[in-house]
């Protein structure tokens, strides 16, 4: 059993500058403790979760209590726009 | 090499027209594009990309012999030849030789590739 | 297969009215006499005034007399494209209307996406002006230099959506086509304009003035190539952009599921209009949200012209009994306002009901949120049987929506009463129903309940259309800058005023700033390549902070002062707490209210009682706009402070 995972997040705008991308333009990998929903990573990097609208991940909507597994990307979006 | 049509990706959303006119004729107007894209709405409510697929039609009923074969086997119109007569629209089996009342000859697509290189959902691809 | 080798006209030589980005020419429509006049595009009217929402808002300014019923034959009909229209910008689609409201009784625009902006530049036009009412049931054709104005009596009563088909088979594939449905007809007044089979001009009742005028439809082709100042500068910005954002993290997931994937958002962060704004939290929610809609009824990603987003999602609802229904949605405000705040479970029926809207003429907008009205009165027992023809009007129920929607698109019984909106139905029920009317001036709230969101309220209570939050969306600066206070919400708000009914004016589609970090210098140097116009950003605000104002004079005129007792919000969102969800127990209150107005008049340069100054005015080059406010008694005396040198402030993120 694993004690650390390898999460990939991705976003764009305001989110993405407090991410802080470091494998490309829009992705930020982090290495954090296995079992942590996506609302503890944002903690952990210290990234409020009122900043994310919602995630997204192997082409699915998801809240932020799914819970990455090893070397899975999610992707971050904040609202800016609106519908 | 050739481009592949999928149409079931495409949107509608006329990229394609736009970088082709712009590509060829250095002018923002979709209508003198080698590609058309064609909508079937209400229903089935699905989009068609049109365009040339170099089956040498145009260049065998030329009487002017105007349409010539490149060696990679695409045909082009050479402008300097071409009369304008309208012939190889008739000829085109597909419908893909297209005609505009600003355009010296007609028009037809000569595989620059631009059109993939803007479409953003796979309806347009390369094909080696 | 549309008949492409057929040789179009030859176009007439532009030299004489060229000019970059623009069409180069205005036509006037008197449709009493059919004349039809041709004029030359000013080149300072379309510097100062950029397109669209400004050409509308300086024309209906200037021409149209302050007492002119709405529906009468001194109101203005606008169609006017924007400068980015057709153009190789990012999504350069829209196409303005405008006119004076019917619901608002102040000015109006509204655009659409879709394929019909492009058409018109490409025609040679920047703005058509429709005059006076015509006699009889027309339409405009326009083929590149062909203007005719010709009988629709055939056409007139046909769903809109029904009659862009038909004039598809009538006059060829390659026209664009926008029309009106049997509400424009009647004159309801949330009609909107369709066109594309999806795309609308759904707000302020714009389809109710065209529909005023006769006016059935209009069809356009136009073949020539629009002129550029420096193409090859143009195109590589825009390609570099296209490369750029196709890996965007946000583009998969807006290609996927549009605007609808904000469901789900909404219903988390308690702002999801519920059963006519009772609650903010609908229980069935997932049954309707984007990914169903993905998964039940999709039948294709749909795109407007230029767009490499794909928002659209065109779908086929499958009820059984009723023939399978194709339409463009259901968007989220569709979802939001036919969906939550009537109750519905099931995502068949909210795209049943957004196509019912399409095919009547109907804003998908404003009819649910009506509807939703009229279904909390059925449960009031206010409205009976008796009323909906022995029909129920009961929530979450289609058959009912269909039969209620049909009575107001014919405007008959409590159809009639409802065709007014809420406000002027809640007027004319009485029963302090006004109070649970969810509207602000006339229009209705669009798919947000604002009262755990006090910005969003403030935008909905000042924006100068009615309540919409294409003006102003400040939802997130709500949960930023902190939910419960009214401290800093005004300058942000009038902020997004400015910048969001730029893209109105530009007429390019503003998600690709909102969502995909196209930043709005690019749009501006967009702007610099077509027309070779030395133009900054900060001249683009200050245009359209002037269109701001020039709406708010006119309003003013129109319809007194002072302008303080206009900005209000219905009692339902100022007093009522939430009862459920995530927003349980929050309300904005009143107090909060009033200080977030006054700090709003402070910092747009206004006075006290909402009326705009002479200084202000006069800084933005509309002086004589102060000229007739004050021989109105209207002009507003600064406060003590004066009038801020910039007004508005773009919010400062804070996500830490």
């Amino acid at each position: 059993m694993e004690s650390t995972v390898i999460v990939y997040l991705r976003s764009g705008g305001k989110l993405r500058e407090f991410l802080k991308p470091d494998v490309d333009q829009y992705t930020r990998k982090v290495d954090v403790d296995a079992g942590l929903s996506i609302e503890e990573i944002l903690a952990v990097l210290g990234v409020a979760p009122v900043m994310v609208a919602f995630a997204f991940a192997d082409g699915k909507v998801k809240k932020l209590d799914y819970v990455p597994t090893d070397g899975e990307t999610i992707t971050l979006q904040s609202p800016v726009a609106g519908g | 090499m050739k481009i592949k049509v999928t149409k079931e990706n495409c949107t509608g959303c006329k990229l394609c027209q736009q970088i082709c006119t712009i590509e060829h004729y250095a002018e923002v107007n979709p209508k003198k594009a080698a590609i058309r894209v064609y909508g079937e709405f209400p229903e089935p409510g699905i989009f068609t990309p049109k365009l040339c697929v170099q089956c040498g039609a145009c260049a065998r009923a030329c009487p002017v012999d105007a349409i010539e074969r490149r060696e990679d086997r695409v045909y082009v119109i050479n402008p300097e030849t071409c009369t304008n007569c309208g012939v190889c629209v008739d000829a085109c089996p597909f419908d893909v030789m297209f005609v505009h009342a600003d355009a010296p000859t007609p028009i037809k697509c000569d595989m620059c590739l631009k059109c993939t290189e803007v479409c953003n959902t796979g309806a347009l691809t390369v094909e080696e | 297969m549309p008949d492409d080798a057929q040789t179009h006209e030859l176009s007439t030589t532009r030299e004489d009215v060229t000019m970059n980005g623009f069409g180069g020419t205005i036509l006037r429509i008197n449709l009493e006499t059919g004349d039809v006049k041709r004029t030359k595009t000013p080149a300072d009217f379309a510097r100062e005034w950029m397109g669209a929402r400004g050409f509308i808002a300086k024309t209906l300014y200037d021409e149209v007399p302050r007492d002119a019923d709405p529906l009468g034959p001194d109101n203005i009909f606008i169609m006017a494209p924007g400068v980015m229209t057709g153009s190789f910008a990012p999504c350069g689609s829209k196409i303005g209307f405008g006119c004076i409201s019917p619901a608002t009784n102040g000015h109006a625009d509204s655009n659409m996406g879709g394929m019909l902006g492009a058409e018109v530049k490409y025609a040679g036009y920047d703005m058509v002006v429709f005059e006076r009412i015509s006699p009889e049931p027309v339409y405009l054709y326009i083929d590149d230099d062909k203007v005719e104005i010709r009988p629709a009596k055939n056409y007139w009563g046909m769903g809109s959506l029904d009659l862009e088909k038909r004039m598809k088979e009538d006059l060829g594939e390659d026209f664009q086509i926008a029309t009106i449905g049997p509400a424009g007809e009647n004159g309801v007044v949330f009609s909107c304009i369709t066109h594309d089979f999806g795309r609308q001009a759904g707000r302020c009742g714009v389809g109710a003035v065209m529909g005023s005028k006769k006016l059935k439809a209009i069809a356009v082709r136009g073949t020539k190539s629009l002129p550029v100042h420096d193409v090859a500068a143009m195109t590589k910005s825009t390609y570099d952009i296209i490369q750029r954002t196709k890996p965007h993290p946000l583009m998969d997931p807006w290609q996927k599921y549009g605007t609808a994937l904000f469901v789900g958002w909404a219903n988390e962060h308690g702002c999801f209009p519920t059963k006519n704004f009772q609650t903010t939290y609908h229980e069935h929610w997932e049954k309707i949200s984007g990914e169903t809609l993905a998964d039940e009824i999709l039948v294709t990603h749909k795109a407007c012209f230029g767009c490499w987003m794909n928002c659209g999602k065109y779908s086929v609802a499958k009820i059984p009994g009723k023939p399978d229904t194709y339409v463009e949605g259901p968007e989220y405000e569709t979802i939001a306002l036919c969906g939550g705040n009537c109750a519905m479970e099931n995502i068949h029926h909210v795209a049943y009901a957004n196509w019912l809207c399409d095919n009547l003429g109907l804003d998908t907008m404003s009819s649910g949120n009506t509807i939703g009205f009229a279904m909390e009165l059925y449960e009031k027992g206010i409205i009976t049987k008796d009323d909906l023809e022995g029909h129920e009007l009961r929530w979450g129920n289609i058959d009912d929506f269909e039969h209620v929607i049909r009575m107001i698109a014919d405007r008959r019984g409590i159809g009639e009463v409802l065709s007014y909106g809420t406000k002027g139905a809640a007027e004319r029920i009485g029963h302090d129903t006004i109070n649970i009317a969810s509207q602000a001036k006339g229009m209705e709230f669009s798919g947000y309940d604002t009262r755990w969101y006090s910005a969003q309220l403030l935008s909905y209570c000042t924006s100068d259309i009615g309540a919409h939050h294409n003006r102003s969306w400040a939802i997130t600066a709500d949960i930023q800058i902190g939910q419960d206070t009214p401290v800093g919400k005004a300058p942000v708000v009038i902020y997004l005023q400015h910048i969001r009914p730029l893209f109105d004016t530009w007429c390019c589609c503003r998600l690709f700033w909102g969502e995909l970090d196209i930043t709005p210098e690019e749009h501006v140097d967009t702007i610099q390549y077509l027309t070779g116009w030395d133009v900054t950003m900060e001249e683009c605000m200050l245009v359209s902070e002037k269109i701001w104002n020039l709406t708010r004079a006119h309003y003013l005129e129109r319809n007194g002062g002072p302008g303080r007792q206009f900005d209000v919000a219905p009692v339902r969102h100022l007093e009522e707490k939430v009862p459920s969800g995530p927003a349980k127990g929050k309300t904005v209150g009143r107090e909060n209210f009033e200080y977030m107005i006054d700090d709003y008049y402070f910092n747009r340069g206004w006075d006290k009682q909402g009326n705009p100054t002479r200084e202000v005015l006069e800084i933005l080059g509309i002086g004589y706009a102060a000229d007739n406010l004050e021989k109105a008694g209207l002009i507003g005396e600064p406060f003590e402070e004066g009038v801020p040198k910039v007004r508005g402030q773009k919010l400062k993120p804070n996500a830490m």
